[in-house]
């Protein structure tokens, strides 16, 4: 049995990948010279004549994965989240508007490379690709749920993103559930005071969050949305009618990203008070990634704090 | 051979009478780069290596991607000419509820990459489709045409190299070289240098010809069919060609009554 939590995030998409080439002859790997980065190089060494390298070049990358499934294959292109948006133009005009299986995967997304600086770390890429119609997002919170992601999304009939760290991750979802459902939230915590939800990440910080809140005599519900479009209103709406007040968490700009599809919904069909917590401007080179999450203040006691002041408000 | 061409040439001359007729009806169509790239189209068309009766998704062919996709008139054009499209069809171009977009859409019939309206993505996706249906052990060719203003667009070279680094001799780039793009004449615009040294320098095979003699253009085809390295057509061509008032010029429109009078004009 494959010890998923012991994998970092991106060797779980190596491996998944490189399992999903043994279960299926489409699925073909591309990359931008990030081989290594991404680990990729784990579906190379296994399938080899199904691994292309289009060099430093992103705009290749994607259009290239279009003419492959429009051959009939089933693409994974991957690259840095922050150069996956360079192709934006090809991922709206090649993939989305013809509705192509191709599978981008943004890798050291968020502050996941926070040794390179702000030029590598992507905070506006489930902005970009939510707003493409066809596509579907999976923002996957560890390692588990990284495999369990790529997995799952060999069966979506249109084009995915799907958003993966680097190394650093916290396990939580292994035990959580048994499959992982494309579209569907996963309640972690049940509370009535208030729902905290999150995308990728952000979901340990926000289970700590909810213990020190329940020690404040505040109830707080935890509820993972690892899909992000097509998002489970159903989940959004239920535990917004529970508690009246919602607190979303991304490690994304606070513009366009999670929270905003939440309170797109929110907004138009049962209107809730609503705190969005998230980035409001670039990153910086840093030691770790979780230096960054205290320099931006994506830290439990914050999240705890915007909960409690929610809950006054309500 | 001889005969195929001489047949062509009426083919060619009737298509340009229809080019310039969807012009009348439509201003907004490419009128110029439509011209152009009458002779390369009717090359692959003309000759059975492009089939305009054969089903979207259908294996075991040739594919064509027009990544100059506001082209596309021209092949509406040849396709009304050999009998595919009626006439009235084509002086619906344009129009919402026509297929005949004036871009290759996805409803829109003889094309194989419905997208080619943004340059330089036809490219990627033609190199994809290559390098996919060498994976399948697919027989097919890929026919490739794109501007020379397009060239400009960088992703265009980045797929190229991928083309040469893979050895993909299943495809067939041809270029319309109209030396014309929205701004003026190509050279002035930006330049493009020796452009069969860009493509030798990567790996490619080059044959350069005239672009409005369609039997060379049909020869040049014949021996990059049989290059062992991944090919390029370098097609020299007079953008408008048929209509003087907008030829070799960033002109696209004709009034109608302009387009309409020339219709009858034509070769």
């Amino acid at each position: 049995m494959l010890d998923l939590e012991s994998l970092t995030p991106r060797e779980a998409l190596g491996r998944a990948l490189s399992d999903l080439g043994d279960l299926r002859k489409d699925v073909v790997v591309l990359v931008a010279d990030t081989g290594e980065t991404t680990r990729a190089r784990l579906f190379a060494e296994r399938h080899p004549e199904r691994f292309f390298n289009v060099g430093i070049a992103e705009q290749s990358l994607v259009g290239i994965a279009a003419g492959l499934a429009l051959a009939g294959f089933m693409p994974y292109a991957l690259t840095f989240a922050a150069f996956m948006t360079r192709a934006w133009e090809q991922s709206r005009n090649s993939v989305d508007r013809l509705g192509l299986p191709v599978r981008l995967v943004g890798t050291h997304a968020g502050f996941a490379d926070a040794y390179d600086g702000p030029s590598h770390q992507a905070l506006e890429d489930i902005a970009l690709f939510r707003v493409l119609p066809n596509f579907t997002v999976l923002v996957p919170a560890d390692s588990c749920e990284v495999y369990r992601a790529v997995t799952a999304s060999a069966s979506v009939k249109g084009p995915v993103y799907i958003r993966v760290g680097r190394d650093f991750h916290i396990p939580t979802t292994c035990g959580l559930y048994d499959r992982f459902e494309v579209g569907r939230a996963y309640v972690v915590l049940e509370g009535s005071d208030v729902a905290i939800f999150t995308t990728g990440i952000t979901l340990p910080l926000a289970v700590e969050a909810a213990q020190v809140l329940r020690d404040r005599g505040i109830s707080a519900a935890v509820v993972h949305f690892p899909t992000v479009k097509p998002l489970d209103y159903a989940t959004v709406e239920k535990y917004a009618a529970a508690t009246g007040a919602v607190l979303t968490v991304e490690e994304h700009m606070v513009h366009g990203g999670f929270g905003s599809a939440v309170a797109e919904y929110l907004a138009q069909t049962r209107p809730t008070k609503m705190a969005i917590m998230g980035l409001k401007s670039y990153g910086r080179t840093a030691k770790s990634p979780q230096e960054l999450y205290q320099l931006f203040g994506l830290t439990p006691e914050n999240i705890a704090a915007r909960a409690e002041e929610l809950v006054k408000l309500r | 051979m001889e005969r195929g061409v001489l047949g062509l040439d009426e083919l060619i001359c009737k298509a340009r009478r229809y080019v310039v007729l969807m012009a009348g009806y439509d201003p907004g169509i490419h009128l110029g780069s439509s011209l152009s790239v009458l002779e390369i189209v009717a090359a692959l068309y003309g000759t059975g290596r492009l089939k305009f009766n054969v089903a979207n998704g259908a294996h075991n062919r040739n594919y064509f991607v027009l990544s100059k996709g506001h082209a596309i008139h021209a092949v509406y054009a040849l396709a009304a000419a050999m009998g595919y499209l009626t006439v009235d069809e084509l002086r619906e171009t344009g129009s919402v509820g026509s297929r005949l977009q004036n871009h290759p859409e996805v409803d829109t019939p003889f094309v194989d990459v419905p997208n080619s309206g943004s340059l330089g993505q036809g490219i990627s996706l033609a190199v994809g489709l290559a390098l996919g249906l060498r994976l399948r052990g697919e027989p097919g060719r890929v026919y490739l045409v794109t501007g020379d203003g397009e060239l400009d667009e960088g992703q265009s070279w980045e797929s190229f190299a991928v083309a040469a680094h893979y050895g993909l001799n299943n495809l067939v780039t041809i270029v319309d070289l109209n030396n014309v793009q929205l701004d003026g004449h190509s050279e002035e615009v930006l330049r493009k240098g020796d452009l069969a040294g860009r493509f030798k320098s990567l790996g490619f095979e080059v044959f350069e010809v005239d672009g409005h003699d369609v039997a060379a253009i049909i020869s040049a085809l014949e021996k990059a069919e049989n290059s062992a390295k991944p090919a390029v057509v370098i097609a020299k061509t007079v953008r408008g060609r048929g209509v003087p008032s907008i030829e070799d010029t960033a002109k696209q429109r004709l009034s109608r009554d302009e387009a309409l009078s020339h219709v009858n004009n034509i070769c």
